[in-house]
This record gives structure tokens, C-alpha cells and sequence, in this order.
């Protein structure tokens, strides 16, 4: 497993990079329009120096819209902040739904850019992993149907208890080529796997890739 | 008459309050937030200046870029972007972009920009240099490169 752990920490920086580059890229959104609305406030004062009267509706609304997007702003800096101190926990006992929601909160607007809709399954099953390297394979996943994707499709994340294992399900779309996107995942990832001692599976009838991991991860 | 501009961008909050504030500058604003939507629009009634989002759902700001030179090579399309990078800017120039934006934008400088461009469009017309884009853009396309590498430059000096 030491060889892999280099590969592994490489495929984290470039999911780190995707995640922080996509994030920022949404903080950034949300400033401009804290900007505008700024400027917006501006303009109507100029206007009301003219003669023009300031409409205290208008401002309320102004005000309120500048609050919704600081709450915008700050949900997406949790979100990164939880991302940057998930990359150096260690291996620990998570509840497989807090993972595969995290993952999906985490792909969501790259999902939006390419008219994907990830679901998350309601299922609670405590795992031991490291919840990074799980995310990370799952993204993976994701990353290869969203290069793939054409739009109006979706994508169920769930997961399973199999005896001693955690059998994590991503159910896509009929029409997909989940055969491709398992044999990407299975190459590109194959670090990830090893250092999750877990399987990956496909079921091109069900349109499924499975994730078939240990319940209590062996050192 | 006012200055006839198409802003697109799929976060509607942001087409709000930019259309305002572009309103309020005497422009003639329509907006959408979908690419698609645009095109259909482009052909159906001209359009001094289009301001488009780089980062979009379904089809993205340069992708969206190219069709609308397409449609008609002598639209001018400003684009707007969160993060712009030199290979993006660059790609952005040679295809035809009037010029490339960061956010958060300052008002008087798109104003500017957007000014400059219907001029420059009106000045085309009247020299009788309609449907010469490749051309034109050629012309100002080392200028605009330069200034975006100036500008991530001095961003980098300052860091």
C-alpha cells in the first residue's frame, strides 16, 4: 500500500485543486453581486441628490438581497473549510450518508455546469476510512460522467450494508456508458482503491458502479 | 437612442441588479440566462453589445462565443468571468471577444467598455467595414492580450 500512497496523494492535490478552484469560483459569484448591489446603493443616492426620492422598499430589498449573498458566501467558505481540514483526518468512523452528501454538496455546481442532478439516498451505515479518500473516489466517479454528459441526466448516490462491508451504489442514467466511466474510475483511481482496501464493480444492467468497501478498516 | 445590450449570465441575481444599474445608464437592457436562449434572440433583433457570463450551464462562454460570431461575425460580445486565466483570455480574444471582464466589475469601466464598443461598431458601419470582424477583432486583438497579460502581471507583483 506504501507505493500507492505518492499516486494517492497526488489524485488528493488535483481533487483538492478542483474542489477550491470550483468553490472560490462561487465565492467570487457571490461577491459580485455584493458589488452590484453596493453599487446599486450608490447609484440610488446619486439619483436621490438629483431629486429622485429613495424608495425605502427598494432599500429593504437591497439590504436583504445583500445579506442572502453573504449567507451564500459564508455556506460555501463551511463548505471549503470542512473540505481543507477533511484532507489531513485520519482514518475514522462516519456515517457512509454524511460522506456521500459532503460529495455531492462538493460536486454541485460542476453537476449545474453540465445539467446533472445528484441525489443523495437516505441510508445510515457508520463506516471506518478515511472519509477524504472516499469522497475523492466518488468524485472520480462523478468527474467521468460529468466529461461524458450531454445534460438532463441524474445521478443517485447511496449505499448499502453488505455483512462486513459498506456497498456504496451510484446509479446512473440509462444511456450512460457505466462500463467506460468504471474502467476510468478502476484506472485512474487505483491508488484510491487500494489504499481503501475496496472493490469496484460495475452492473451495466442496472446502470451501476459499486464501491464495495470495509465496515472497520484494517491497518 | 440608447445603447441596445443583451446580458447573459445564469445567476438571475446577478442579471438583475446589473441590468439595473446598466438601466440607469441610459441602456436598453434584455436579459437571459441561458446561452440557447440568446441565440434565438441574436437572430431575431440586433444588439449593440452582448455581455456574457465565461462559466455557464450547457454551453459555456467561449463555446457560446464562437456561435454567436457564427450567427453574425459582427456582434460584439464582452465576457464576464470569475476567474480569468491568460489561455482563456487569449482563446477569448482570438475568437472574436470585444474584450474579457473580471468580477467583481467596476461599473464605470464595463460602462466604458461597452461605450467603446458600440463606437467602434458604429464606426465600422459608417466606413462601410460591415462584416470585416476577423479583421477588426485581428486589429485589436494584440492590444487586448497585452493589456490582460499586463493585468494578471501587476495582480502577481502585487501578491
Amino acid at each position: 500500500m506504501i507505493r500507492f500512497q505518492g499516486t494517492a496523494n497526488t489524485l488528493g492535490l488535483l481533487f483538492c485543486g478542483t474542489m477550491t478552484a470550483s468553490m472560490s469560483h462561487e465565492i467570487k459569484n457571490a461577491l459580485a453581486i455584493v458589488n452590484e448591489n453596493a453599487g446599486l446603493l450608490d447609484d440610488l443616492i446619486l439619483l436621490s441628490e438629483k431629486g429622485r426620492p429613495l424608495n425605502p422598499e427598494r432599500l429593504k430589498t437591497l439590504a436583504g438581497d445583500i445579506r442572502r449573498q453573504v449567507q451564500r458566501a459564508d455556506s460555501i467558505v463551511g463548505r471549503l473549510n470542512r473540505f481543507a481540514h477533511s484532507a489531513g483526518q485520519p482514518v475514522t468512523t462516519t456515517d457512509i450518508k454524511e460522506i456521500l452528501e459532503f460529495t455531492a454538496a462538493l460536486a454541485a455546481r460542476m453537476a449545474a455546469m453540465k445539467g446533472v442532478t445528484i441525489t443523495v439516498a437516505d441510508t445510515t451505515i457508520l463506516l471506518q476510512a478515511r472519509p477524504f479518500i472516499v469522497e475523492n473516489l466518488l468524485w472520480l466517479c462523478l468527474k467521468h460522467l460529468f466529461a461524458m454528459s450531454t445534460g438532463n441526466q441524474t445521478v443517485q448516490l447511496g449505499a448499502e450494508s453488505a455483512d462486513s462491508h459498506v456497498v456504496i451504489g451510484i446509479q446512473f442514467d440509462e444511456g450512460v456508458a457505466v462500463e467506460e466511466i468504471g474502467k476510468l474510475v478502476t484506472q485512474e483511481g487505483q491508488p484510491l482503491i487500494v489504499a481503501l482496501q475496496a472493490d469496484v464493480s460495475v452492473d451495466a444492467h442496472r446502470h451501476l458502479i459499486q464501491l464495495t468497501l470495509p465496515k472497520k478498516f484494517e491497518e | 437612442m440608447s445603447v441596445q445590450v443583451l446580458l447573459i449570465d445564469d445567476d438571475q441575481d446577478f442579471l438583475n441588479i446589473l441590468s439595473e444599474r446598466l438601466m440607469i445608464r441610459d441602456m436598453d437592457v434584455t436579459t437571459v440566462s441561458s446561452a440557447t436562449e440568446a441565440f434565438t434572440l441574436v437572430e431575431s433583433r440586433p444588439f449593440d453589445v452582448i455581455i456574457l457570463d465565461l462559466q455557464m450551464p450547457e454551453i459555456d462562454g467561449l463555446q457560446a462565443l464562437e456561435r454567436f460570431k457564427a450567427i453574425n461575425a459582427d456582434l460584439q460580445v464582452i465576457l464576464l468571468t470569475g476567474h480569468a486565466t491568460v489561455a482563456k483570455g487569449v482563446q477569448a480574444m482570438k475568437l472574436g471577444a470585444a474584450d474579457v471582464l473580471e468580477k467583481p466589475v467596476d461599473i464605470r469601466v464595463l460602462t466604458e467598455k461597452i461605450k467603446k464598443t458600440q463606437a467602434q461598431t458604429t464606426a465600422g458601419l459608417r466606413g462601410g467595414e460591415q462584416n470585416t470582424t476577423a479583421s477588426s477583432s485581428d486589429r485589436g486583438m494584440s492590444g487586448n492580450i497585452s493589456r490582460l497579460i499586463q493585468g494578471i502581471q501587476k495582480r502577481f507583483k502585487k501578491n
